[in-house]
């Protein structure tokens, strides 16, 4: 993680107005001071550079600049003139034959993306004016402009990043940006089973969704809200510590002096890792079932008389859970452990030893505080990853037992994801599972920049080395 | 002196047996959901031999391959289930590391106008919840003909286009090759790219195994995503989604040995190519969880 | 320019289509999606129909595996991508029609439809008072299995579950929304929706929170706190029991795990206080459905498939394929069908049942939340007092669901 620069917190808002207004100033003076190839260059993006001998800077802006502006007329704005409404036009179905009418999905999906479109032609204009600045600037120095050919071979060297980042940054626009926006904008529309396109239309409701998930009502998904997410934050704590500790534990189990065929022991642990999921979980939550193995066996034994409530009990769900992921979780974090234990230098412990320390006063003084120096971010990726660990939950129980309790078809064992994902799959509430999406965001957001101010190697810059 | 120095042998004895006790408890529980696995897929499903659903005991009563052969049967289209799969991983592995390799070298080696930001919004854009967006990106697959029949290249296309933010532990690795290596080079007139073609990446190939192997192991698992994408055409499922209705839907009632041995068969060749690529997972995970 | 290449798009398109061969502008292709037992069954049926007449020239059919259950959620999901004909359990009725995902049965059909098979089932495929979906079978209830050897005498709940316990056997059954109303319907209760022709829901007519809904749910607690007790009704996930509430679709599983001593019979009585009443619950029927079309000539083509694939001969095939009880009158009287042990018993229990109306997918969800608090143990031991409010609150979710 980057180190943030303290000068530039200041004030981000003036500064960004700052910024603003001298972009604003330099380019009127572009314009005042520009001539006409400057100037022709303020409508035709790129035309520039071409009279000034820079071909493929030049056909690079005015191709970009036709392709965007075909996009919006020809595709984009018959969506974005309808974004203020959704649609108007009904489904007719009067008649059997169906004729669709405005779908509401598209026209939010697709007048999202001519807003971005927009943006992004104001974006190439304005780097486009720059470029034409730059060059008369250059040009007025006395100095040469760079050829097409060094221009092209700049893409491989001093522009290299540009030429590595554009494909992931346009693939991340379209597949993560977009989508996010999308679904936020969701979240204050009437979205769900009753409004659901293309056969209606769907609309604008404000923060009605939002208000909705405050309110403690018996239909106000307020106090299922809490309690779902008091056990998502319960459920990361323990799946992120006792995996940790427990992960240490066996480490060093594997790692005590006098114990053989060590590989041999992780390699069956490692083995967890490699077995994909949803056959190892689906069999692990048969194994739990109430008529499952365990119960099973342990009934035949006599040991018990009734069945455990394995998934039944919302208590006892919410355990089982937690040791399943133990399971799960005690690999990686032995991995990981193995490779660290080892770098904790080996005359710390002799000397521990010398003064006659005992084991556990070793663990607590110096395998701990290293691991914890050393691991700590990590462990806020894993906190906030189990916040989000919609596998082991759904694989396991689905979130189940249900309770009258809980609305929204809400389980005990709950996540966050877990809710929001039933939600879109077996109720299409779309309207609420975006609001939920955006509390996970703000849950999660929230929680890394809590504990990363709190983080040892953050606060501590020197400390281990 | 001596009697000290055999007690704390005996101590070291007793310490040692209890730990060997521990461990192979450990392995037993660890192994179980295993061995039961591989011990259900050989139990029959055929009436008269023995039956395909859930039962109370372990060991099957006769060892039988039928479950193995009704995969290859051409009752079901497990092949092709597999094969998608294995499409899906193929392309994914190579592309998402090609992805993950570039972003990384640039945000490790270039100083851009923008770098920090980028940064910072990508981290942002990793909190909020994938499957928030499940809907749209389905439908902007729609529009572009890959969703049901064309699900598997729209499939390879989410997974690869979004890669690019999970640069994390790549960069991390970059970060610690000395950067006078790049200087020298450049010096002598090697372009950047030159400098990350011939240089960089062969210099990485413990993190390219361990950006690869994460990428191809991940399809197996995805039932969300594909289920959603593909729904309603067989014939592009991947494992996860064909096989979960053996479990969870009513239509299948009898099929629990079947996806027991279904579940083998994906978990072997994983299982090998894991093992045998282990210690570029440990060294990425541990390189990963250090840098955080 | 533009024009242009919109011309040579539009060339390029036709030239495809004619290459694919569609001879002319008629035929494509047709959806559907069925169980995946009937896939194969279903494939040669609609293959032998379009082969029957010229009129259906041109068109193929594609049948893919999409279970009752799936098909509902996926078609609201994607309309467009969602399958022409599919099939579907009659509770989904209305989510699909509000969500625009069926179309009105063609006049001539609804006619034969309606004359052709019971009154319950016609009601059942009905949202207000237009038939959106073709029956086609009428075997959607439950009934009791259980092994003879284990459990004496099927007439009584505690008999049974006491047989169960001695025999250290299991007695299965589920107690989400559709079975529990077995015990609800039992003492008298009601829960019907009414719907409007576009398949909102308008009113809500329950007394849950009564002496009668107390009973009811004495009984389910009194009958979940059994040690043999197992929540479920799906025989494939089922093991060791000595009886479970099931339907017809699990009898050949059923019967391969018992062998000799498959038996079947009504569900039995159960009583609370003193007071003994017989198990009720929902009979209800499989639903094939035509999704809205734009192009007319394919909406023909999907009404007249579908009508046959629900037709009295293709359901006494169905029957003899995979052993789904028919909805047709004149299929049911059939003496294959009345010769079956399991739709006979299904058969008998009708007669305690209502015909299954049209429930929100949010009455589901909330039963599933009471089912889990009822074999969660959250009622064991509970007063009155607590009965009635878990009663009074279900009553009044029930009733919000309606607007």
């Amino acid at each position: 993680m980057e180190k943030t620069d303290v000068k530039k917190k200041k004030g981000p808002v003036r500064d960004f107005f700052c910024t603003l207004g001298a972009d604003l100033r330099e380019i009127g003076t572009t314009w005042s001071e520009g001539d006409g190839k400057t100037k022709l260059s303020f409508l035709f993006f790129g035309i520039g550079p071409i009279m000034r001998g820079r071909r493929l800077l030049g056909v690079t802006f005015l191709v970009v600049e036709a392709a965007l502006i075909a996009f919006i007329a020809g595709f984009g704005w018959q969506y974005f003139s309808k974004l203020g409404t959704l649609g108007t036009v009904e489904t007719n179905a009067s008649s059997r034959v169906t004729t669709y009418g405005d779908n509401s999905f598209l026209i939010l999906l697709f007048g999202l993306l001519t807003l971005c479109a927009f943006f992004a032609l104001i974006f190439i204009w304005r780097l486009n004016v720059r470029e034409n600045r730059r060059e008369e600037l250059l040009l007025k120095a006395g100095k040469h402009l760079p050829s097409s050919k060094s221009d092209f071979e700049s893409l491989f060297d001093s522009n290299f990043d540009k030429t590595l980042l554009a494909l992931p940054v346009i693939g991340i626009f379209v597949f993560t940006v977009l989508p996010i926006i999308f679904m936020i904008c969701v979240a204050f529309t009437n979205y769900d089973a009753n409004h659901q396109a293309p056969s209606k239309l769907f609309t604008w409701v404000g923060f009605e969704n939002f208000a909705n998930l405050f309110s403690f009502g018996t239909d106000g998904f307020g106090s299922t809200f809490a309690t779902v997410l008091i056990w998502t934050l319960v459920w990361a704590f323990f799946a992120t510590f006792l995996c940790y500790f427990l992960g240490i534990a066996v480490a060093m189990l594997i790692n005590k002096k006098g114990i053989r065929f060590k590989k041999f022991w992780r390699t069956i642990l490692v083995m967890t890792i490699a077995v994909p999921q949803f056959v190892s979980l689906l069999y692990v939550a048969k194994l739990f079932a109430a008529d499952g193995l365990i119960n099973g066996t342990l009934l035949r034994l006599g040991w018990i008389k009734e069945a455990l409530p394995f998934w039944t009990d919302p208590m006892w769900a919410r355990i089982t859970i937690i040791v399943v992921n133990i399971w799960i979780g005690i690999p990686y974090l032995m991995l990981i452990a193995t490779g660290l234990l080892m770098n904790i230098p080996e005359d710390l412990y002799e000397s521990a030893r010398i003064d006659g320390a005992s084991p556990w006063q070793m663990f607590r003084s110096i395998t701990l505080p290293y691991m914890l120096f050393v691991t700590g971010p990590f462990l806020l990726t894993q906190f906030t990853g189990n916040l989000n660990n919609f596998n082991v939950i759904y694989l396991l129980n689905q979130g189940n037992p249900k309770s009258m309790g809980l609305v929204g078809g809400a389980g005990g064992t709950d996540l966050l994801v877990t809710w929001l994902y039933k939600m879109t799959i077996n109720d299409t509430n779309y309207r609420m599972a975006a609001v939920i999406g955006i509390m996970v965001f703000i849950v999660t957001a929230v929680t890394s920049l809590v504990v990363y101010n709190f983080l040892p190697s953050v606060k501590d810059e020197e400390g281990f080395q | 002196m001596k009697e000290k120095r055999s007690s704390m042998k005996r101590k070291r004895l007793i310490g040692n047996i209890f730990s060997y006790i521990l461990l192979i408890l450990i392995s037993l529980i660890w192994l179980f959901p295993f061995v039961g696995l591989v011990l259900n897929s050989f139990r029959s499903y055929k009436p008269g031999v023995e039956y395909g659903g859930m039962v109370d005991y372990l060991v099957p009563k006769t060892f039988s391959l039928d479950s193995y052969r009704f995969l290859f049967s051409g009752e079901n289209n497990y092949v092709q289930w597999y094969l998608n799969t294995i499409i899906i991983a193929i392309f994914t592995a190579v592309l998402q590391t090609m992805i993950v390799l570039c972003v990384s070298y640039a945000l490790s080696r270039m100083r851009f106008k923008g770098r920090t930001l980028l940064m910072r919004f990508w981290l942002i854009l990793g909190m909020f919840p994938g499957f928030l967006t499940m809907i749209c990106l389905y439908f902007l697959l729609k529009q572009m003909g890959l969703t049901q029949a064309g699900a598997i290249p729209g499939l390879i296309l989410v997974y690869v286009a979004s890669s690019g933010m999970g640069y994390y532990v790549c960069k991390g690795y970059f970060d610690t090759i000395p950067k006078a290596l790049d200087e020298a080079a450049r010096i002598d007139g090697a372009s950047r790219a030159r400098v990350f073609l011939t240089m960089t990446i062969p210099m990485s190939k413990p993190i390219i195994i361990y950006t690869a192997l994460v990428a191809f192991m991940a399809p197996w698992c995805d039932y969300v995503f594909a289920s959603y994408i593909a729904f309603g055409h067989d014939s592009s499922y991947n494992v996860a989604v064909a096989m979960q209705r053996w479990v969870w839907t009513g239509d299948y009632q009898g099929y629990f040995t079947r996806f027991c041995a279904g579940g083998v068969l994906v978990a072997i060749p994983i299982t090998i190519l894991f093992m045998l690529l282990q210690n570029y997972y440990v060294e990425g995970v541990t390189g990963g969880a250090v840098k955080g | 320019m533009k024009k242009r290449l919109l011309s040579v798009l539009l060339a390029g398109a036709m030239a495809v289509s004619m290459l694919t061969g569609c001879g002319g502008k008629k035929g494509g292709e047709i959806k559907i999606w069925v169980a995946d037992n009937v896939v194969d069954f279903t494939k040669t049926q609609a293959e032998q129909f379009l082969a029957s007449s010229d009129d259906y020239k041109g068109w193929t059919v594609l049948v893919e595996a999409v279970g009752e259950g799936d098909a509902a959620g996926n078609m609201i999901t994607d309309v467009t991508a969602g399958a022409d004909i599919y099939g579907f359990a009659q509770d989904q009725i209305a989510r699909l029609v509000s969500a625009g995902a069926l179309v009105e049965v063609e006049a001539s059909n609804a006619a034969k439809v309606q004359s052709a098979n019971a009154a319950g089932v016609v009601n059942a495929a009905k949202v207000g008072d237009k038939l959106y979906a073709y029956p086609m079978t009428a075997d959607n209830g439950y009934f009791l299995y259980y092994d003879k050897s284990v459990v004496k005498d099927p007439s009584t709940l505690e008999g049974i579950i006491a047989d169960c316990e001695a025999a250290g056997k299991n007695f299965y059954m589920d107690l989400g929304g559709w079975y529990a109303t077995a015990f609800f319907f039992g003492t008298g209760c009601t829960l019907t929706y009414d719907t409007d022709n576009d398949g909102n829901f308008t009113a809500c007519n329950i007394d849950y929170d009564s002496d009668k809904g107390l009973a009811a749910l004495k009984a389910l607690v009194q009958m979940a706190s059994s040690p043999s007790f197992v929540q479920g009704s799906s025989a494939g996930d089922a093991v060791n029991y000595g009886a479970i509430v099931d339907g017809t679709w699990d009898a050949g599983t059923i019967k391969e795990v018992l062998g000799d001593n498959y038996a079947c019979a009504k569900l039995p009585t159960f009583t609370v206080d003193g007071q003994t009443y017989q198990m009720s619950g929902f009979n209800g029927c499989k639903l094939l459905g035509v999704k809205p079309q734009e192009d007319a000539d394919k909406l023909a083509v999907c009404d007249a498939l579908a009508d046959y694939l629900t037709s009295e001969s293709v359901q006494l095939a169905r029957y003899e394929a995979v052993g789904w009880g028919p909805s047709n009158i004149a299929a049911q009287n059939s003496d294959a069908v009345k010769a079956d042990p399991a739709l006979s018993a299904l058969a008998e229990q009708f007669a305690y049942t209502i015909p299954q109306g049209n429930y929100p997918g949010d009455y589901w969800t909330l039963a599933e939340s009471l089912r889990d608090s009822i074999v969660g143990g959250e009622y064991k031991g509970a007063d009155d007092a607590t009965l009635k409010a878990a009663l009074a609150s279900f009553q009044s979710s029930c009733q919000s669901y309606a607007k």
